[in-house]
């Protein structure tokens, strides 16, 4: 092979991969909020920054929402700045949730997913989270919680006047996508 | 006779040289340990890690199910793991810059080891659905730059914080020499041996004062180097609390600088056994004013934001 031939195949091998999915959806619109409770302090980050794809084929469904940590904004920089830090967000730029299931249930007024969290530098995996589906044809709008914990990424709770952040810190997801 | 070698000869060598150079630099570590969903940890695991293009490398878990794959390239891998009879889901995994990351796998029960009843002349089941390659973060549109590590941004958010949470504690403290040195001002009515209300204050009581307001201009302004010299992050714009606590700064710093200024001038004119007068006198107005602006600058960044008195229930 000639290496501009090479050289193509290595940019449009995975393009061909992703293009030979049935049906593909497009995340529009989301609101991602992370609900942050100290006894001093009740604080939700939120970011719409997120993107995401999903890809089905032979009846099962794969899909990648994305969103980057410095997107989300809690009211105050000092409190962003030092979510940034505890989270390791330098380090780890992006909180990626990755998800396959039944192409069935994408009909379902429920949708039951195993999500895999990439978060802080750190793998969790939450089974059988519930996401409430609404909307018709190729609109689809998604709500539900997932329900994250500090722990489960070995981030070391933030404390104010000595007195650390509660080890919940559930992300709650509001999105709407459409079928490509 | 002239030996040539051939251009691209040289270019292979070139780019042999350098290209094994350029990914040492950027070896990757990622471990993490193999349990059930009991947390049991499963141990010699088989652990495979299969890159975008190219073999699987397949590692044994060690007796507490952790499992090491060193000197990885970034890039996007599939991370899965089989053993006593369990089995992962299969994880896209993308490794970033930096130096150390976890994942931890969970082995669940594995329906497809299970042998499947045998019937004569029955037709092969068909495969098992394949899931899709799911999509990658390139395909979302987001930059290598926005997806990239950056360690040194890490660094230097890690030692803003230590520097703010110093600069937060010292504050606090700092609260208690200002208050005590308002309470023990000349203004301050203090009682006699006798009980007698002594209007004109003592020397010792000037002493005490003096070296209490001594005390706090020396703590502020240790816990002003910890906020002033914190490093900035770039392309960040401020808003919320921070503002305030910043704005009023511009109000108790100056004041800091003249209350014992004043105070030094108001002693004196004591000492000479005259009445504080001119400017001298403003000064416990000065450190009233001073005192209240910095009580508020910690209130602007600790008050409780989900405590909204001016919004109706």
């Amino acid at each position: 092979m000639s290496r501009g031939g090479f050289l193509i195949a290595l940019f449009i091998t995975p393009a061909i991969a992703w293009a030979q999915a049935d049906t593909q959806w497009l995340l529009d619109q989301s609101t991602l909020s992370y609900h942050m409770s100290h006894p001093m302090h009740q604080v939700d980050g939120v970011s719409h920054a997120a993107k995401g794809k999903g890809a089905c084929h032979a009846g099962i469904c794969s899909f990648l929402i994305a969103a980057p940590l410095k997107s989300f904004d809690s009211g105050d920089t000092n409190r962003d700045l030092h979510m940034l830090e505890a989270t390791r967000g330098a380090q780890f730029p992006m909180v990626v949730v990755r998800t396959s299931f039944p192409e069935s249930e994408t009909a379902a007024a429920t949708l039951d997913a195993d999500l895999t969290v990439e978060f802080a530098g750190q793998t969790a995996h939450y089974a059988h989270v519930q996401f409430q589906r609404s909307g018709q044809g190729s609109e689809v709008h998604i709500s539900g919680t997932i329900p994250a914990t500090c722990s489960d990424f070995k981030i070391d709770r933030p404390s104010f006047l000595t007195v650390p952040i509660k080890n919940e810190i559930p992300v709650k997801v509001d999105m709407s996508w459409h079928k490509m | 006779m002239k030996l040539r070698m051939p251009r691209f000869a040289i270019r292979a060598a070139f780019f042999g040289l350098l290209f094994p150079l350029s990914l040492a630099a950027q070896t990757v570590t990622l471990s993490g340990t193999a349990t059930d969903d009991k947390g049991k940890p499963i141990a010699n695991a088989a652990v495979s890690l299969k890159p975008a293009a190219g073999s699987p490398i397949e590692v044994r878990a060690d007796a507490d199910g952790n499992y090491n794959f060193p000197n990885l390239a970034p890039g996007d891998y599939t991370l899965s793991a089989a053993g006593d009879g369990l089995r992962s889901k299969p994880i896209s995994v993308t490794v970033t810059t930096a130096p150390h990351q976890t994942v931890d796998l969970l082995l669940t029960p594995d329906q497809a080891e299970k042998p499947a009843e045998q019937i004569p002349n029955a037709p092969s089941p068909a495969p098992p659905a394949k899931a899709p390659p799911s999509p990658s973060l390139e395909d979302l549109g987001f930059s290598s730059q926005q997806t990239q590590g950056n360690p040194k941004l890490q660094a230097m958010l890690q030692k803003r914080t230590r520097m703010l949470r110093i600069h937060q504690k010292l504050g606090l403290i700092t609260l208690i020499p200002m208050a005590a040195t308002l309470i023990t001002g000349p203004q301050a009515k203090v009682k006699g041996r006798h009980g007698e209300a002594i209007k004109v204050p003592t020397d010792a009581n000037l002493d005490f004062h003096a070296a209490l307001g001594g005390l706090t201009t020396a703590m502020y302004f240790t816990t002003a180097y910890y906020a002033v010299f914190a490093p900035r992050v770039p392309g960040t714009s401020k808003h919320g609390g921070i503002r305030w606590h910043e704005a009023l700064a511009f109000i108790h710093g100056p004041g800091m600088v003249l209350t014992p200024v004043l105070g030094a001038m108001a002693y004196n004119q004591e000492n000479s056994g005259e009445k504080p007068h001119g400017i001298a006198a403003e000064h416990g107005t000065v450190a009233y004013v001073t005192a209240i602006a910095y009580g508020a600058s910690i209130i602007a960044v600790s008050w409780p934001i989900h405590w909204k008195f001016w919004e109706k229930k």
